[in-house]
């Protein structure tokens, strides 16, 4: 495995578990191999981290609901 | 809840056990994705409004198709997908959106600029981008083109797979994961920019780039 792969192909795959187990083990393997990459990998992981957990998210307003409610059951 | 009344065409109409069945089970099935999907439709529309026209137009193509679904299947995922096409057939086509080619210019910067970065130690961004403010990357996200933005609203914020999200959009895996290498990408350009901007704004520059900026004049 090399640092090009990781890096433009794998980094991502790694944080969101879309890794096979084989290409798992050989990127964890690269990881204590490669300081530059792990620390890559760190810094990704934050950036995901920060847009997963601080992005808003909206409820539905109550009324959208209740009117939802009411236009189905009329339909 | 919803209740669904069938009537012979002669007859008052009058709620028959078995129908409200299929009307409860149609309600407590999708309501609890409510919050998801007007999450979503909000950030595709931009606005309230057609957000909350979005999300009824797809609750009633819902409920129309809803013998069409698969039990067992992903419903949240099927919901979305209705979703996805009411907003790609008609939202987006009503929005009074730049052409694309307006947003091709700046695309191709960021383009440029993601790939030349490919492959550099991006330990100082780490402290900068501690200084991203939420509203920053809200802006962020709406900023970035439909097709890189929904694959980001549904794996990040939503937690859908890459073959949930490849399901949604109607697109192999292989784009789901080039989409979200790019949106990806060109978000945290954006975000490190915003962050940069609000660390000269009240004068702290990361650590390292200030050591940089010392070495450089000494």
């Amino acid at each position: 495995m090399n640092c090009k792969r990781v890096r433009e192909e794998l980094i991502f795959l790694y944080d969101d578990n879309e890794m096979g187990q084989e290409t798992l083990i050989a990127f964890q393997q690269h990881m204590v191999d490669c300081p530059e990459c792990a620390q890559e990998v760190q810094y990704t992981r934050r950036l995901l981290t920060i847009v997963r957990q601080r992005a808003t998210r909206c409820c539905a307003p109550s009324d959208l609901r209740q009117r939802l409610v009411e236009r189905l059951r009329e339909s | 809840m919803v209740v669904r009344s069938t009537s012979a065409p002669d007859s008052e109409p009058q709620m028959v056990p078995q129908a409200n069945k299929a009307g409860w089970d149609f309600g407590d099935a999708t309501l609890p994705f409510l919050d998801n999907l007007y999450n979503m439709a909000l950030r595709l529309t931009r606005n309230s409004e057609d957000a909350e026209d979005l999300i009824q137009e797809t609750y009633f193509k819902a409920y129309k198709y809803y013998d069409k679904f698969e039990e067992g299947t992903n419903l949240k995922a099927w919901l979305f997908r209705i979703m996805k096409n009411s907003f790609i057939n008609g939202y987006r086509k009503k929005q009074n959106q730049p052409p694309e080619s307006a947003f091709q210019a700046i695309e191709e910067v960021f383009e440029a600029q993601v790939s030349e970065d490919a492959g550099q130690i991006k330990n100082p961004e780490e402290e900068i981008l501690e200084q991203v403010l939420d509203e920053d990357i809200q802006q962020a996200l709406d900023a970035l083109r439909d097709d890189y933005r929904m694959v980001i609203l549904l794996v990040d914020l939503e937690g859908f797979s890459y073959k949930e999200a490849a399901e949604i959009l109607e697109v192999p895996v292989g784009t789901v994961m080039s989409r979200l290498y790019r949106g990806r990408r060109m978000l945290e350009k954006v975000l490190l920019s915003y962050a940069r901007s609000h660390g000269y704004m009240r004068g702290e520059e990361p650590r390292r780039y200030r050591s940089g900026k010392e070495d450089a004049a000494n």
